[in-house]
């Protein structure tokens, strides 16, 4: 007896859940009705005049042709991305281990100073836009940061920056034999005196953007300028003509010494 | 402690703390503290040099420390590039440095390299010259320099009397030569660089600049980020990264070029919408003879070519090309607008082509007909793969038909001025032109009993063993030929030193002096910065010693009509260097003695170089380089047009001072289309194209020595339609075996990968010496060119699994 009462009690609790399961998958969204039929989204993308709850997966191949973003319902809801908020006059104060901590990371990304940075993870063949989201103005998403961009926006990342290894590719092995040595980093620009501004010690043909590295929310710790509402970095530090390929000649022209007649 | 012992104790240092670091972590790091006697950027100097790598031909600076290279920067001066390189240039410096590098020479005794002296090595080759001089043959490249190539051209052609000199190039930018030749009478292109920042419309035909000239293409994409509208067509066989840049992407079959372009033209003269005075002015039609075909073609009236072009019409050429016929006429319409400019971009895709000279000739005539030429923007521009394809190969002419500056062998006056201009006997040039790259290794692979008669082969530059097609006939095994001798000269092991029977190491890039010319006709020079390792020596040293050494040997065509050693370079009290002896090549400046010899041969094609020093100073000079009334040089940018050429009649508003029809005209062709030499069928269901990728160039024995390009791209692969796979049974990454029926080639599989081919086509970059790609293509060539057509071929993939049993079925039976 007991048997039967747990046998029709638990064959309730099974028609329950299994009536609850359809009404739970149910929740308005038509379902497809076989393996090769239309995904639903394009159904109603078709019926909705594109004001669809969903979109259509497509492969990462096919990301750079397809017309993608938010759709109409959700871009009726005003939403914005959670930002990091910013004082740009809370004090900072670099630290040592920080700066050698940065440059270390930094260096470890190029084959020397100067060198365009290469990408330190994979990427699928995205376009542009892909790498633009991140790095247009940097974020940082729990311990993963995305460097700023330290020049204007140029159309071809990939042109100067080498990714890691395609997927498929990730385990062979990519080491190299080289006797390669690139230039170090400069420690600190060099001062007059003690307390004077420091001259900026590398070029900055394509680090226009000061506060990439030196500041902002996104820049590297131990780098940071002290004074980030300070918006015009040359009027103190004085940039390298030489280093910059401004100038052609290896002596500064000046007119001869004066001719002073002795007694 | 002086600067000579601080140097030297720095760079043994940094040689000493870099196998640390690349034991350590792959990369070569930049190590911070200063302390530890590497780099610190004291007593670092800048220098320009041209890249060592593509056709483009950017400048970078190159910052050297210590006797080394330890930085790259794009060069701001430079025109070209202006301050911005690509992912290969920003790293061309450590090229230099890959542990394995050649620094003796190595001779073959017994199967097995040993160690010999230079002096030995340059023995063992003039003596194997001296004994059989006609079945010698000199292998080079468009990476030769112009001096490099020069003196092997002049120690061939004027000292040997031997035409069996060709490049790598033959391989590579064949076609454009002989579209060129065909089209205006001279090679090379009218426009420049600067119709990339003037155009409205760019097409890349076959071409996928993203990658291959990836500073050229940012330098139209760029123009949008600045707000500019250009819109770009992509016509090709497959989607590349150009294709993710391009407004349309059209995708052909292959030799759908052909078809193309003849139904823009069937339109344009269809819709009576060319440009009638351009034509009526500068232009004469001109279609192949019946019989034997040739380069000059015959002239055809205009009604004949209406009447020859008239079945292309757009539903044809959709049947022949895969392109839809709304789009033939998009095309069509675009070339019909003249308020526009266009430009047209192409390389191999068109150059490695069964049907190479007749495609170049067809774009050429396109941008003919429908005018749009000679305006700035408006330009059929053909690139290059190599630094100096143009400057060595076309420019000097290390052809085995050709001579300096546009001559040929085949003409009497040619060979007579060439004759006058080196100072050597008449009669010294033979008439018979030599043997191009697929003859030459055929004949080379042959045995001497079954008539092969080049025994002696000097490879410099390049590396065959794994660019030729079809390796397995034309390079593979050495069986059969122990009377044969290999030499090359090289900087690292290669596919070409497995089989040599001497390896010379060579000095490369900034541990020579040296000039390259580029895409835009472009001279660039620069300086020795470092030296070489060990005892790798000049390429252009080794063809002046090897010469000398026949000079002691008394070989008559290496003394000049005055008894000279036709390589004597003397200082300013008229007394002789002795520039082939190592230690005394570098007293003088060979390079700067050896371009003043060779300008003299450029004016009468009009391709004139300026003297060597007003290279020193410039980021290069686009050619024709004319002196003014005030003693400077001005370079042209854009050729044949009255506006800028200074070779253009006066009153005329465009001239082909060099027209094959000897009248001021360009010629626009008419061919027929032909299918491809094989095609896909039931046993080889595939199409199989090669190239390459952004990180490695050419095959890759310099990029793949260079960490970060290593690391992003460090194996080759073939690219698969998803669908064909999932067909197959493929997986993502899984070795597959790709066969034809001339070789096979293992190959792990990319689906959805950098490129992505329609169903029924592979692509395999062929920058990976582990997996030669080239045992499965084919050797069928153009006829005019002999360039062979590594871009289409049947191929059939294979389980690695089923390509086993199927190899030991064959066994046992």
């Amino acid at each position: 007896m007991n048997k039967r009462i747990t046998t029709v009690f638990l064959s309730l609790v099974i028609a329950i859940a299994a009536v609850g399961y359809f009404v739970g998958i149910g929740d308005g969204v038509p379902v497809p009705d076989g393996f090769h039929d239309s995904p639903l989204a394009d159904r109603e993308l078709n019926q909705t005049g594109g004001d669809a709850k969903l979109i259509e997966a497509v492969s990462y191949a096919e990301i750079a042709g397809t017309q993608m973003g938010p759709t109409q319902s959700w871009q009726m809801v005003p939403k914005t991305l959670p930002t990091r908020s910013y004082d740009l006059f809370a004090e900072i104060k670099p630290s040592e281990e920080e700066k050698l901590a940065s440059s270390q990371t930094r260096s470890s990304r190029r084959a020397y100073n100067g060198a365009p940075p290469v990408i330190p993870h994979a990427i699928e063949n995205t376009t542009d836009a892909a790498c633009y989201a991140c790095h247009s103005n940097g974020m940082k998403m729990g311990n993963l940061k995305a460097s700023v961009m330290s020049h204007q926006f140029l159309a071809n990342c990939t042109q100067c920056h080498a990714p890691m290894a395609p997927a498929p590719f990730r385990d062979v092995d990519a080491s190299v034999n080289t006797t390669f040595v690139g230039l170090p980093a400069p420690k600190a620009g060099k001062r007059a005196y003690p307390g004077a501004p420091p001259t900026i010690p590398h070029s900055q043909w394509m680090r226009e953007n000061c506060l990439a590295c030196h500041g902002g929310g996104n820049g590297w710790a131990g780098m940071e300028s002290t004074h980030p509402w300070r918006t015009n970095c040359t009027q103190c530090h004085a940039p390298s003509a030489s280093l910059d390929q401004a100038v052609a000649s290896d002596t500064i022209p000046m007119l001869p010494p004066l001719e002073v007649v002795g007694e | 402690m002086d600067a000579k012992r601080r140097s030297f104790l720095k760079s043994t240092a940094m040689a000493a703390a870099c196998s640390m670091v690349t034991s350590e972590a792959g990369f070569s790091l930049p190590v911070l503290s200063a302390d530890d006697g590497l780099p610190d950027g004291d007593g670092l100097t800048w220098n320009k040099a041209p890249c060592r790598f593509c056709g483009t031909g950017c400048h970078v600076q190159v910052g050297v420390e210590d006797g080394r290279v330890v930085a790259i920067a794009g060069d701001k001066a430079a025109d070209v590039n202006k301050g911005l390189l690509c992912v290969k240039g920003y790293h061309v410096g450590g090229i230099l440095y890959g542990k394995d590098r050649l620094t003796k020479p190595l001779l073959r005794k017994d199967g097995k390299l040993t160690e010999i002296e230079w002096d030995d090595a340059i023995d063992i080759v003039a003596k194997r010259i001296m004994d059989a001089p006609d079945k010698f043959a000199f292998y080079g490249s468009g990476q030769w320099t112009i001096p490099e190539g020069f003196a092997a051209q002049k120690f061939m052609k004027g000292g040997l009397g031997n035409n069996h000199i060709d490049p790598n190039a033959r391989l590579c930018m064949a076609s454009a030569v002989t579209g060129f030749l065909a089209t205006y009478g001279v090679d090379e292109p009218a426009g420049c660089y600067a119709d990339l920042d003037e155009c409205d419309v760019l097409i890349t035909w076959g071409n996928n600049p993203a990658e291959m000239h990836p500073v050229l293409f940012s330098r139209v994409t760029d123009r949008r980020s600045r707000g500019e509208t250009v819109r770009i067509i992509d016509i090709g066989t497959r989607r590349t990264r150009t294709t993710d840049a391009a407004n349309d992407y059209l995708e052909m079959q292959p030799h759908g070029d052909v078809a193309i372009s003849l139904g823009i033209m069937h339109l344009l003269i269809q819709n009576e919408n060319y440009d009638k005075s351009f034509v009526e002015n500068f232009c004469n039609f001109r279609g192949a003879e019946a019989d034997t075909p040739t380069l000059q073609g015959e002239a055809i009236s205009e009604e004949d070519f209406r009447k020859r072009i008239a079945k292309y019409t757009p539903e044809h050429v959709e049947e022949l090309s895969g392109v839809p016929a709304d789009k033939i006429r998009m095309l069509a319409e675009l070339f019909a607008n003249r308020e526009i400019r266009i430009t047209s971009l192409w390389c191999m895709g068109m150059n490695q082509h069964t049907m190479g000279t007749a495609i170049n000739s067809l774009v050429h005539g396109v941008h003919l007909l429908s005018g749009h030429f000679g305006r700035p923007g408006d330009a059929p521009t053909s690139l290059t793969g190599q630094p100096s394809a143009c400057g060595t190969v076309r420019e000097v002419g290390t052809l085995a038909h050709a001579l300096p500056g546009g001559r040929v062998v085949a003409k009497p006056e040619h060979r007579a001025q060439c004759e006058e201009m080196w100072n050597v006997r008449e009669g010294s040039i033979n008439p018979e032109p030599g043997y191009h790259t697929v003859k030459m290794f055929e004949q080379f692979t042959k045995p001497t009993s079954e008539g092969g008669d080049i025994n002696t082969l000097f490879v410099q530059v390049t590396n065959p063993g794994q660019t030729l097609p079809n390796l397995n006939a034309l390079f593979n095994s050495k069986d059969g030929l122990e009377d044969k001798f290999l030499i090359v000269s090289e900087v690292y092991p290669t596919a070409t030193t497995r089989l040599a029977d001497l390896i010379l190491p060579a000095a490369l890039w900034v541990e020579k002096n040296g000039m390259f010319g580029n895409s835009e006709r472009r001279t660039q020079q620069w300086f020795k910065m470092v030296d070489p390792p060990g005892e790798a020596r000049d390429d252009c040293w080794m063809t002046i010693a090897i010469a000398h050494r026949l000079f002691e040997l008394g070989h008559e065509g290496m003394k000049n009509k005055d008894g000279e050693f036709i390589f004597a370079v003397k200082d300013e009290n008229g007394k002789e260097i002795p520039v082939w002896e190592f230690e005394h090549y570098y007293d003088t400046n060979v390079d700067k003695h050896l371009f003043e010899e060779y300008r003299a041969f450029t004016t009468m094609k009009h391709k004139n170089l300026a003297p060597y020093d007003e290279y020193v100073a410039a980021r290069g000079l686009r050619w024709p380089v004319v002196e003014q009334s005030d003693g400077s040089w001005r370079e042209t940018k854009f050729r044949f047009a009255a506006f800028d050429d200074p070779f253009v009649a006066e009153g005329q508003e465009f001239e082909f001072y060099h027209s094959s029809s000897n009248d001021g005209r360009a010629q626009i062709w008419f061919h027929e289309y032909a299918p491809p030499p094989e095609m896909p069928d039931d046993e080889y269901p595939f199409w199989l194209c090669t190239g390459r990728v952004l990180e490695h160039w050419h095959t890759g024995t310099m990029t793949r020595r260079v960490s970060q390009l290593s690391r992003a791209m460090p194996t080759s692969y073939v690219e698969m339609h998803a669908e064909d796979a999932q067909a197959a049974n493929i997986r993502q990454g899984e070795t597959v075996v790709i066969e034809s029926r001339r070789g096979v080639c293992e190959l792990p599989v990319w689906i959805d990968g950098r490129g992505r081919p329609p169903r029924g086509t592979i692509f395999v970059p062929f920058f990976d010496e582990t997996k030669l790609i080239n045992n499965c293509t084919l050797e069928a060539h153009d006829p005019f060119s002999k360039q062979p057509d590594y871009k289409k071929c049947a191929v059939r993939v294979v389980k690695k699994s089923t390509a086993k049993a199927n190899a030991t079925e064959m066994v046992h039976s």
